[in-house]
C-alpha cells in the first residue's frame, strides 16, 4: 500500500512537472513569436520612411543591424540586400510576404529552415516607388529551444522529482501508519479511517462468530472425549487405510498397546489375526460381530465400515471385555451338567428301586432296606438341592440375612457337638482351642462355613486322627483355624478344589458322600462376609484352612 | 507430492506389520504342531507361508516403486531399503514354519517331542519373532537389542537337543530316521531364531543408521 501511494503521488509530482514545464514553453514561445512580429514591423516601417526620403543608399549606410533587410523590385528582382550580394539571389516574386505586400501594403510570413530548428520570420512593406522593403529575424523554434534548455530542464526535473519522493515517502507512510496501528485483535477499540470502518465492523463480528464456533467444536470435543474416556468399551476409528484417527484409553488397555506418535496404524496396537481379519472384512465394507481372545482376555469385536458416497472411508470399531461373562458362562454351563448328573444318580436309584417295588419283585423281608435306600438317596437329593440353594443365593449375593454379633467360641463348640457322633464313628477326636471371640456377621453362613470345614476334616481324616478349631482374636483381627490330620490336598489340585463339584479323589467320593459343593459354599460365604480364606496343606499329613476377618472389615 | 509419498511410507510400515503378523501366526502353527498332530494347523502353516510369499512380492514392488519414484535419500532412504531386506528374512521365517510343518506329524507320531526340548526351543523362537516384529511396530532399539540377545539361548538350546539325539542314536532306543527330523526341525527353528535377529538388526539399522552385520553373519 504505501508502494502505491508512493508511486502515486511521484507519478502525479511528474505529471505536473510535464505539463508545466509544456505550458510554460507553449505560453512564452507564443509570446515572444509575437513580440518579435511587432519588433520587425516596427523597424520596416522606419526603414521605409528612411528609403522613400533617402533612397536605398541609406541602407547601405546602415551598419551593425541585426535584423537582415532585402528591398526588392516590383518585378521580383532583388535590389539589395545586407546579407547576400545581390547578384547570386534569384527572383523574390513568388514569396508571399511579397505578394502580400505588393497586393495589400504589407505581409508577412515565416518558414522553416531547413534544419528545422531555425525559424524565419518576414516582413514586407510596399513602398511608394512600388518597391519592397523585406525585414527578416531569424528565432529558435520550440525544438531547439528545449533542446539548448534540456540540461537546466533535466537538472530541475530531477530536483524535484527528488523533492516529489521524500515528500511522497513520508506522505505515504504518514497515510499507512493508522492501518498498520491497527489493532486486529481489538477491532472495536481501533481508530482508524472512516473508510475501514465496515471493514473493522466485519473482523469484529467474524472474530465472534469464529470465537463461538471454536468454544462450540472445543465442548463438542471434550464431550465426546469424555464420553470415550469413560467407556468401559474400547472405541477406535481408524480411516481406510488402518490408520488410527481416534482411540479412547479403555481400547488401549484392552489391545495391550502403547500409544505411539501419529500418526500410526491400528495394526502396530494389535496384529493377531483375528484382530487383522476383522479389520481386513470391515474395510471391505462388511458389518460383523466376533469373540476374539486379547492378551488372556475374551472381546467382543463390533466393526462397522463407515460410509461416504458409497465408498468406505473408515470404519468404528468397539471391544467389549466379556472375559467374565464368558467365565461365568462357562462355570454355569459346568454347574448346569454337574448338577443334573449330580440329580440323576440318585433319581435313578430311587426309580430304579421303584420299580421293583411296583412290579413285586421284592421279597417282604427286603422291603425295609429298600425303604432306607430310597430314604437316603432321597435324603442326598435334598441334600444336594439345599446346597445348590444356597450357594445361588450367595452367587447372587441377595441374602435376606441381618448381620448380628455372633460368639465364635460358642458357635464352634455347638458344631463340634453336631459332628461328635460322626467323628466318633470315624475314630476322631475334635478339639476346641482359642477363647473368646465376637464378630458381627451372619450367623447362619458362618455356621455353615464352620460346619462344611470341620466336617471337610472328619471326612477326610484318617482313623485315629483329630480335628482341631481354633478361635483367636488377634491385634490385626479374627482368625479361625480349622486344622486336621488327615490325607492333605495334593499342591497341584489347592487351587481347584474351591470349585463346584470339584473332588480330589474322584474314586471314593460316594464313600464319603456330600454334594462336592461344601468348599464352594465356604468360599462364596467366606467372600460375602468379607473373610479372607487360605490354605495350608502337607500332603498325608493335613490341612488347615484359616479364615481371617480384617479388623477394618468389621 | 510428499504427501503422496508419506502416504505411502505408512502404507509400507502397515504391510510389514501384517507380513509380520503372518509370520507369527505360521511360526507358532509350526509350533504347535510339534505338540499334537492336527492337519487342520498343518493347513493353515501352508496357506499362511503361501500369504507370506504373496506379501513380499507386494512389498517389495512397493518399495521399488517408492525407490523410482520419489527417490527418498537419508532416512526414508534407510526405511525402504531395511524394509527390503527384511521382507526377505521374514519369508525365510514363512517357508522354514512350513518345513517344520511338514516335518511334525512324524515327531508327533513317535511321540519325541517330549523327550527333548523342541517344544521350549520352538517357544523361545515364536517369542523371538514375536519380539522383532514388536520391535518394528513399536521402532524399539531396546526389544531389537533383546531379541539379537535372546539368539544365544536359542542355539543353546539347538546344541543341547542335537547332544540329545546323539545320545539316543548312540543307545540305540529310538528310530534314527525319526531322530534326523526331529534334527532338522531344530534346526529349522534355530534359522528362524537367526532370521528374527537379522529382522531385528535391520530394525536397528532403519532406525540408527548403523547395521551390525560384522558381529553376526545374516544368510540372506
Amino acid at each position: 500500500m504505501t508502494k502505491r501511494i508512493f508511486s502515486a503521488i511521484v507519478g502525479v509530482s511528474a505529471l505536473v512537472v510535464a505539463l508545466g514545464m509544456a505550458l510554460v514553453v507553449g505560453v512564452l514561445y507564443g509570446h515572444f513569436s509575437g513580440q518579435l512580429e511587432k519588433e520587425l514591423e516596427k523597424e520596416a516601417r522606419y526603414l521605409a520612411v528612411a528609403v522613400e526620403n533617402g533612397g536605398a543608399e541609406v541602407l547601405e549606410a546602415l551598419t551593425g543591424q541585426q535584423e537582415r533587410i532585402t528591398l526588392i523590385q516590383e518585378d521580383g528582382t532583388v535590389l539589395y540586400d545586407n546579407r547576400a550580394s545581390v547578384g547570386s539571389m534569384e527572383n523574390h516574386k513568388d514569396r508571399k510576404e511579397f505578394q502580400d505586400a505588393l497586393k495589400y501594403g504589407s505581409g508577412k510570413d515565416s518558414r522553416q529552415s531547413d534544419t528545422l530548428s531555425e525559424q524565419t520570420v518576414y516582413y514586407a512593406l510596399r513602398l511608394k516607388d512600388n518597391t519592397v522593403l523585406r525585414v527578416s529575424s531569424t528565432q529558435y523554434s520550440v525544438l531547439s529551444i528545449l533542446y539548448g534548455l534540456l540540461q537546466p530542464i533535466a537538472c530541475v526535473i530531477v530536483v524535484l522529482l527528488v523533492v516529489a519522493g521524500l515528500v511522497a515517502s513520508k506522505a505515504s507512510k504518514k497515510i499507512v501508519e493508522p492501518i498498520n496501528r491497527m489493532d486486529l485483535d481489538h477491532p472495536e477499540t481501533t481508530e482508524a479511517y472512516d473508510e475501514v470502518a465496515p471493514l473493522l465492523t466485519k473482523i469484529l463480528h467474524q472474530k465472534r462468530t469464529i470465537r463461538e464456533q471454536l468454544l462450540e467444536a472445543k465442548r463438542r470435543q471434550e464431550q465426546f472425549a469424555l464420553i470415550t474416556e469413560n467407556m468401559e468399551e474400547g472405541l477406535l476409528v481408524i480411516d481406510s487405510k488402518t490408520e488410527l484417527l481416534s482411540c479412547n484409553s479403555s481400547a488401549l488397555r484392552l489391545l495391550g498397546g502403547k500409544r505411539l506418535p501419529d500418526p500410526q496404524s491400528v495394526l502396530a496396537l494389535n496384529r493377531s489375526e483375528p484382530f487383522r481379519k476383522a479389520v481386513e472384512t470391515v474395510l471391505q465394507g462388511n458389518h460383523e460381530i466376533l469373540s476374539i481372545p486379547l492378551g488372556g482376555k475374551v472381546c467382543r469385536l463390533i466393526v462397522n465400515p463407515v460410509f461416504r458416497e458409497k465408498e468406505v472411508t473408515g470404519a468404528v470399531l468397539l471391544l467389549l471385555d466379556i472375559t467374565e461373562k464368558t467365565c461365568r458362562e462357562d462355570l454355569r454351563r459346568e454347574f448346569t451338567a454337574n448338577v443334573s448328573h449330580e440329580l440323576k444318580t440318585p433319581l435313578t436309584s430311587i426309580s430304579g428301586f421303584a420299580e421293583i417295588l411296583r412290579d413285586g419283585l421284592v421279597k417282604t423281608q427286603d422291603v425295609e432296606r429298600i425303604g432306607d435306600r430310597i430314604f437316603t438317596e432321597a435324603q442326598r437329593l435334598i441334600t444336594l438341592v439345599n446346597d445348590v440353594i444356597k450357594i445361588s443365593q450367595l452367587d447372587e449375593g441377595c441374602i435376606p440375612y441381618e448381620k448380628e454379633t455372633v460368639n465364635l467360641y460358642r458357635m464352634g463348640q455347638e458344631i463340634l457337638e453336631r459332628l461328635q457322633s460322626e467323628a466318633e464313628k470315624a475314630d476322631v477326636t475334635l478339639h476346641l482351642e482359642g477363647g473368646q471371640a465376637e464378630l458381627v456377621s451372619v450367623p447362619s453362613i458362618l455356621e455353615e462355613i464352620l460346619f462344611n470345614l470341620c466336617d471337610n476334616a472328619v471326612k477326610y481324616n484318617r482313623p485315629g486322627g483329630s480335628v482341631t478349631l481354633s478361635v483367636k482374636e488377634t491385634e490385626k483381627g479374627t482368625e479361625v483355624l480349622v486344622t486336621d490330620t488327615g490325607i492333605g490336598i495334593p499342591a497341584s489340585q489347592r487351587d481347584r478344589i474351591f470349585e463346584r463339584f470339584y473332588r480330589v479323589d474322584k474314586s471314593h467320593s460316594k464313600e464319603i458322600g456330600g454334594t462336592g459343593l461344601g468348599l464352594s459354599i465356604v468360599k462364596h460365604g467366606a467372600a460375602y462376609l468379607g473373610a479372607e480364606i487360605s490354605l495350608e496343606s502337607v500332603e498325608g499329613s493335613g490341612s488347615t484352612f484359616r479364615l481371617f476377618w480384617p479388623d477394618t472389615a468389621e | 507430492m510428499r504427501n503422496r509419498f508419506d502416504e505411502q511410507l505408512e502404507q509400507l510400515h502397515v504391510e510389514i506389520i501384517k507380513m509380520g503378523a503372518l509370520c507369527e501366526t505360521a511360526i507358532s502353527a509350526a509350533a504347535q504342531c510339534l505338540q499334537k498332530e492336527e492337519k487342520e494347523l498343518q493347513r493353515q502353516v501352508f496357506s499362511t507361508d503361501a500369504e507370506i510369499d504373496e506379501k513380499e512380492k507386494e512389498i517389495e514392488s512397493l518399495c521399488l516403486r517408492l525407490l523410482l519414484h520419489q527417490q527418498p535419500v537419508a532416512g526414508d532412504l534407510r526405511r525402504i531399503s531395511a524394509a527390503m531386506k527384511m521382507i526377505s528374512d521374514m519369508e525365510r521365517i514363512g517357508d522354514q514354519a512350513a518345513d517344520i510343518a511338514e516335518l511334525a506329524p512324524y515327531i508327533v507320531q513317535k511321540n519325541l517331542s517330549g523327550r527333548v526340548k523342541i517344544v521350549d526351543m520352538a517357544r523361545a523362537a515364536v517369542g523371538m519373532v514375536t519380539d522383532s516384529v514388536e520391535a518394528f511396530v513399536r521402532s524399539d532399539l531396546a526389544l531389537a537389542e533383546k531379541v539379537i540377545e535372546e539368539d544365544d539361548a536359542v542355539d543353546a538350546l539347538f546344541d543341547q537337543i542335537k547332544e540329545e539325539i546323539i545320545e539316543q542314536i548312540r543307545r540305540q532306543d529310538v528310530d534314527a530316521k525319526v531322530s534326523m527330523d526331529l534334527l532338522m526341525a531344530a534346526k529349522y527353528l534355530e534359522r528362524i531364531g537367526d532370521h528374527a535377529v537379522n529382522v531385528a538388526e535391520w530394525v536397528q539399522y532403519s532406525i540408527t543408521g548403523v547395521h551390525k552385520s560384522n558381529e553376526h553373519h545374516p544368510d540372506l
